[in-house]
């Protein structure tokens, strides 16, 4: 019998398939090559072929827009929203529209043309989480920004690109809170008002109890697959203390991330054959004691997390059409098999 | 440059490139060929799926034999099952219940190398009829709460089996996506006393710009807020609430938009994967007012990325308006 599990958080159904589970073999099909078509902006020596860099960790001795870089965050070739001018909502008729205010910034991730962060030394992947960290912290400072989104996209059904797989994520901020944002705050904060405790740490409490879906834990974050996950080998990281902003993560948070992170997208790798994969960090929305809509709780209420999505499976008109998901292998079986991956 | 639009309706946000539309040729399309095989949809194999549940047949034709024009059989691998109780329980924090449903699979043809918008008007009639039927018969079923119907076309989109087919699925919930429609439709309601489909059905055909076309019942448009480049609405004229309330004369007049809808996509972006999928009221929970169903046709032309999945906010390439005046002037 299939079943129906509900997201605790913003409730959405997911049908998980017990009887005919997908193991990893499953969706090992051999994956084609993904051919890389051009030359890549992101290798140490080509810094003139991206924009002027914002930031970089760099050796004492180099210089802006030269080799000598250990991360190094430019804006995109290709920003989908525009740093200049003002947001200037309005109506046309019945609709609403604003100018898409924004930024848009790649973190790359590595000087060397590596294509997945595993490759990565642990103290190069603490790097890249203290940038993220103050890039985010330095955007908060725009009054018109109200979120930003950092996210990666790994491999071509992941959305990522055809001309280079260099490492690399992004930063897109907005004017406007998502609505994948707001789902969770407004679910988290319904949850408080009922049990006056974080949801988030009330899940991790009962996942480190029941041990089935906890892929790796650390001393100060966990890696675990949720009980409502949408897609096959979906996999969240949580920090186990309490804290509702990624911008506050503390020294030795960042060193087990940086462990949990190469240790899980390894695995990952190497059950699925390297597949294409997503991930994306949720954290509560940029200076909102100043605005209007928010409320004072959300410190107390939200937990920031990591979302890690493998893409193995075609999302099909049921998903689209009802937001509800069909996931072939269940949690508790892609903990274990990720548990019993040895790197 | 871009422009960000809210959704009237769910209030998503969506971000849409106006100046520089990305065209039919620049996306990486190439028609999709059929295998062929062995399949069980085609005529002559229908032993090889479930028994059926309902076909239009020949009349000398016996059950889960050859001779039909369309042809309902359940979900060989079902993701719900129909036998059992829901048993709604809780484990922890954690709440649960037996997948039940239906789940059950409409054969548009009996030719494989037809695609849906192949089949002539009369032909596809026959599907919608089939899909009316479905519904009326599941909804006595007490422990269903929601009938969606979808379609996936093409391997992108998520279709296993080649051959033409329309799923339906019966839901002990009322799914996410419909809930953020009911209550958004519902807001607007409450304070304009109005329909928001009917407004924007008025809107649209004032504007004209992002019309695809129009008959004396449905109109078919791309959306002020696609999520998708090409992506078409179509939509009864007149209110309505409820698909399966729809009368004969209307069926054929929606086979007729369809069909030519699905024709167009097909010459203009090259026979692209897509789905669609029927937005309907719920069985019998009520909570529709201002409600109006509607069938979404999403072509599968882009990867959804990280950004869209961690924010649930679109980035379109094509304007809709650009979208809708290349599928107006196809030929």
């Amino acid at each position: 019998m299939p079943e129906l599990r509900k997201d605790p958080i913003i409730g959405r159904w997911v049908i998980v398939s017990i009887e005919r589970a997908k193991r990893p073999s499953d969706f090992k099909a051999a994956r084609p090559e993904e051919e890389e078509s051009g030359q890549c902006p992101f290798c140490e020596g080509h810094e003139k072929q991206t924009p002027t860099e914002i930031f970089a960790i760099r050796q004492a001795d180099s210089k802006k827009d030269k080799p000598g870089w250990d991360v190094r965050v430019v804006p995109s070739i290709s920003p989908k929203f525009t740093i200049h001018g003002g947001l200037d909502r309005r109506g046309i008729g019945m609709y609403d529209i604003m100018n898409p205010i924004g930024a848009h910034e790649i973190i790359i991730e590595s000087p060397q043309h590596l294509s997945d962060i595993s490759q990565l030394p642990k103290e190069k992947i603490e790097l890249i989480i203290k940038v993220s960290a103050e890039r985010l912290i330095d955007l908060e400072k725009d009054p018109r920004f109200k979120y930003g989104l950092l996210f990666k996209n790994h491999g071509l059904k992941a959305g990522g690109s055809k001309a280079t797989k260099h490492i690399r994520s992004q930063i897109i901020v907005t004017p406007v809170t998502p609505t994948r944002v707001k789902e969770e705050l407004r679910g988290s904060l319904f949850y408080y008002r009922y049990k006056e405790r974080c949801i988030f740490c009330d899940i991790i409490r009962q996942e480190l109890d029941t041990e089935t879906r906890v892929v790796m834990d650390t001393k100060h974050i966990i890696a675990l697959a949720p009980f409502a996950s949408r897609f096959p080998f979906e996999i969240w990281i949580l920090p186990k203390k309490h804290c509702s902003d990624f911008m506050n993560i503390k020294k030795d948070e960042i060193n087990d991330l940086a462990v949990v992170l190469k240790t899980v997208i390894g695995k990952l790798s190497k059950a699925l054959n390297n597949p294409p994969y997503n991930y994306m960090l949720h954290t509560a929305p940029f200076r909102r004691d100043e605005r209007a809509g928010y409320w004072t709780t959300i410190k107390d209420d939200y937990h920031w997390h990591i979302e890690l999505t493998p893409r193995i499976t075609q999302v099909a008109g049921f998903e689209w059409g009802s937001g509800f998901y069909i996931n072939p292998t269940p949690p508790e079986d892609a903990a274990k098999y990720l548990r019993e991956t040895e790197l | 440059m871009s422009q960000l639009r809210k959704d009237p309706i769910t209030g998503r946000w969506i971000l849409v490139n106006i100046t520089n539309p990305k065209r039919p040729e620049d996306f990486d399309l190439r028609p999709q060929a059929k295998k062929g095989g062995t399949c069980p949809f085609c005529a002559g194999n229908e032993k090889m799926t479930p028994p059926e549940v309902e076909a239009i047949r020949n009349p000398d034709t016996g059950r889960d034999t050859g001779g039909w024009l369309v042809r309902v059989v359940p979900n060989k691998f079902p993701a719900l099952k129909i036998e059992g109780d829901l048993d709604q329980r809780g484990i922890g924090i954690y709440d649960m219940s037996n997948g039940i449903g239906a789940h059950e699979v409409i054969i548009e043809t009996p030719d494989h190398s037809k695609d849906l918008g192949d089949l002539t008007e009369d032909e596809m009639r026959n599907v919608i009829f089939k899909y009316r039927s479905r519904i009326l018969d599941l909804e006595k079923d007490v422990r269903f709460r929601y009938m969606l119907i979808f379609k996936n076309h093409g391997l992108q989109a998520g279709a296993s089996l080649e051959h033409t087919h329309t799923q339906l699925v019966a839901l002990p919930i009322i799914p996410k996506r419909v809930i953020e429609e009911l209550k958004g439709a519902a807001n607007y309601f409450n304070y304009k006393e109005r329909c928001v489909f009917c407004d924007i059905i008025a809107n649209e055909k004032q504007e004209k710009l992002r019309v695809v076309s129009e008959n004396s019942n449905f109109i078919a448009f791309c959306p002020f807020v696609s999520r998708f480049p090409y992506e078409t609405w179509i939509l009864p004229k007149t209110h309505a609430r409820h698909f399966r309330s729809i009368d004969d004369n209307r069926v054929g007049e929606m086979a007729s938009i369809l069909k030519d809808t699905l024709a167009r996509i097909k010459k203009t972006l090259n026979d692209p994967p897509y789905n669609f999928i029927i937005h309907t009221s719920p069985v019998r929970d009520g909570m529709n007012e201002g409600f109006h169903w509607h069938l979404e046709i999403m072509p599968k032309l882009t990867h959804v990325a990280g950004f869209e999945w961690g924010s649930g906010f679109y980035i379109n390439p094509t304007s809709p308006e650009a979208a809708a005046k290349y599928l107006r002037e196809v030929k």
